[in-house]
């Protein structure tokens, strides 16, 4: 998942951000001390060479003392030249226009330390000879005044010796600050990825607990570690979550109460009704014979006690869809002499244009097929003008049954609401010849046949040349067993 | 972007910081340091003031004396004039070789015989020459007054910046210390 993420987009996600964030404090931390702790350690490195050379130079410049003899010969100058210099540099001695030299070398002198050194201090300097440092140093031989003061001589000593072993140290030193920088940025990237891991775990739980809560898995629940601020996010989103099951299991409770006091009271209404219809036949044989007013109460009475039968037995077959126990019952059935049946049997032969293709065999629940049929003919008769067709075509996998009519068609905001239940289009039409029920009735039953990958559907909407059709769609092999995937 | 940018600045400082590190690494050459002031030390001989390239500058003559040289002694040095390795060199002197030792009988302390005449003590010295002194460049004047300043605070009579009158024939010069700081 992390990987997916990493791919894409998510280049500046939390992880990289702390990543970057450790690398650069560890870095920026460490390059402060090393090249603080390295630049203090060249100062301290070469102050204390240069301080040393010049301490030996003016150690040995004292032994010359007492001048003798000036202006000195040349011999003099390359004399003190060679006494001055020693394994570690040479000196190069000036008297005005003489000069000599310890050892074969080009002139190094810069005109900015002859200038210091007539000026009549010590002076010093480090240049680069073809990329080796070196240093030079300087001073003027003087006399003693007798007030204490001195006198320039014009004798002007130079010591040149090579840095290379100050060099080397500090360059040792420059490896050792590179390691160490090397080093805390392993340190500081292990410890960023250790951190990153503490803090995006919780992170990934949370939202792998937050993707299972909107899945509907209400009894997710996140394990709380610590005290921290992730922690009181998990409080929080248990918290939560516990108080969403209460919820929703409340409003089940009372929907599954309200369910069972319909399917209970049909139940109960079923025994009366059986007796009532049982003597409202007896009324009926007798209606004929009776006068006037009587016989057309006794004819309604008949008739109002078959809707409620037909009421009570809808509301049974609803509250089992609700309930969940509705099943099943399949068969390979023809088709179209299904189709055929059902219509014969309600005396409809006449009144449909039926187009019914034989020889497609499907497997199907036949009785649930004959109240979809008649359900969607009887509706189209009701509703619809004549003349009602029905159309059964077969496709891979699927078949289709198309009930229309020549009706005003439906109106868009019928057509969102034709399969509630007690939907009534006609609101001036307070009682109906139907239950209501009807095409809810007929929409579950459709939804009841499934195979895997597959749902039966019914689809409710307008032909082209106007009318309402109403659409069934059924997979052709139905199975019973497919897991309920709500 | 902003996130983009959030890691493009601390990258491009970083990035800055690493090339000064590197560029800043191992021994610089560095500009002229300068320390306490020039070594200094005795000398042993004579003391003269010449000139070089018209500067009065100092040389020194090896004696064979142990203890320090009159002011008379080194007077009488530097009328003779540079010597021949000091004259190879550059040195010169613009105090003029007609300029004689003193006839008179000389003051205390002096050596009997000798050809110039000192006087005078801590508040002021009198060099006595034979010949015009009006004539003296200021140069040779001051040649002659450091020479014999110098002699004289090396042997204790006077201090260093001690004014000396410089007398000839033709009167005296005002009284002068040595120009050299």
């Amino acid at each position: 998942m992390t990987r997916r993420r990493w791919a894409d987009g998510r280049a500046f996600g939390l992880r990289v951000r702390l990543l970057l964030a450790f690398a650069l404090l560890g870095v920026t931390t460490t390059a402060v001390v090393a090249s603080g702790s390295y630049f203090q350690a060249r100062t301290v490195i070469l102050q204390q060479a240069q301080d040393a050379a010049v301490m030996s130079l003016t150690d040995q410049l004292a032994q010359i003392y007492p001048l003798r003899q000036l202006p000195p010969t040349q011999d003099d100058l390359e004399t003190l030249a060679q006494r001055l210099s020693d394994r570690e540099g040479y000196a190069v001695v000036v008297y005005r226009d003489m000069r000599a030299q310890g050892a074969e070398a080009p002139d190094l002198l810069t005109p900015q330390l002859r200038q210091s050194v007539r000026d009549g201090v010590v002076a010093w300097q480090r240049i680069s000879v073809s990329g080796e440092p070196v240093l030079l140093i300087g001073t003027q031989l003087e006399l003693d005044r007798p007030d204490g003061a001195s006198l320039p001589s014009g004798l002007e000593i130079y010591s040149v010796r090579s840095l290379a072993p100050e060099q080397q140290s500090i360059d040792r030193l420059a490896t050792l600050a590179w390691l160490t920088g090397g080093l805390s940025l392993v340190l500081a990237v292990l410890l960023a990825l250790l951190a990153a891991r503490g803090v995006l775990r919780p992170v990934r739980e949370l939202g792998r607990a937050a993707r299972s809560l909107g899945e509907g898995r209400l009894t997710t629940r996140l394990s709380v570690r610590g005290a921290d601020e992730l922690a009181d996010v998990a409080r929080t989103f248990n918290d939560t979550a516990a108080t969403l099951e209460r919820q929703v299991g409340e409003l089940r409770r009372m929907e599954a109460d309200a369910r069972r006091f319909v399917a209970d009271v049909s139940h109960e209404l079923r025994t009366p009704l059986a007796a009532m219809t049982a003597v409202t036949d007896v009324l009926d044989e007798e209606a004929d014979r009776l006068p006037g007013d009587a016989g057309r109460a006794a004819r309604l009475v008949s008739q109002e006690t078959q809707s409620l039968t037909q009421l009570v037995n809808d509301l049974i077959e609803v509250s089992r869809f609700d309930s969940g126990t509705a099943r099943l019952a399949l068969d390979d059935v023809d088709v179209a002499a299904a189709v055929t049946a059902t219509l014969r049997l309600r005396g409809w032969t006449d009144r449909v244009h039926a187009d019914l293709p034989p020889g497609i065999v499907a497997r199907l629940d036949p009785r649930r097929l004959d109240v979809i049929v008649a359900n969607l003919v009887g509706n189209a008769f009701r509703h619809g003008a004549d003349p009602v067709s029905l159309r059964l075509r077969a496709e891979p996998g699927w078949l289709t049954i198309e009930v229309g009519d020549d009706g005003p068609g439906l109106r868009p905001e019928v057509l969102a609401h034709v399969f509630d239940r007690f939907y009534k289009a006609d609101t001036a039409r307070t009682r109906s010849e139907g239950s209501g029920l009807g095409l809810a009735i007929a929409w579950e039953n459709a939804r009841l046949h499934r195979a895997p990958g597959q749902r039966g559907s019914l689809t409710a909407g307008n032909a082209p040349h106007g009318g309402a059709v109403f659409t069934l769609r059924l997979p052709r092999v139905a199975a019973d067993d497919v897991e309920e995937t709500r | 972007m902003t996130a983009r940018r959030a890691v493009v600045r601390p990258l491009l400082t970083g990035g800055l910081l690493l090339t000064l590190l590197v560029a800043g690494c191992g021994v610089r050459p560095s500009e002229v340091i300068e320390g306490r002031p020039a070594q200094s030390g005795a000398s042993q001989g004579i003391r003269l003031y010449l000139l070089w390239r018209g500067q009065v500058a100092v040389v020194v003559r090896t004696t064979k004396l142990d203890r320090p040289p009159s002011p008379e002694a080194s007077l009488t040095l530097l009328l003779a004039g540079p010597n021949e390795n000091e004259r190879r060199q550059g040195f010169t002197s613009e105090v003029p070789a007609g300029l004689g030792p003193v006839p008179s009988t000389p003051p205390t302390g002096t050596a009997p015989g000798s050809p110039a005449a000192v006087a005078g003590g801590a508040d002021g010295l009198t060099v006595t020459v034979t010949g015009p002194v009006r004539p003296l460049s200021a140069d040779a004047a001051a040649q002659i007054i450091c020479t014999v300043a110098d002699a004289a605070a090396q042997a204790g009579r006077a201090e260093y910046f001690v004014p000396v009158t410089i007398a000839g024939s033709d009167g005296a010069l005002p009284a002068l210390p040595c120009p050299i700081k």
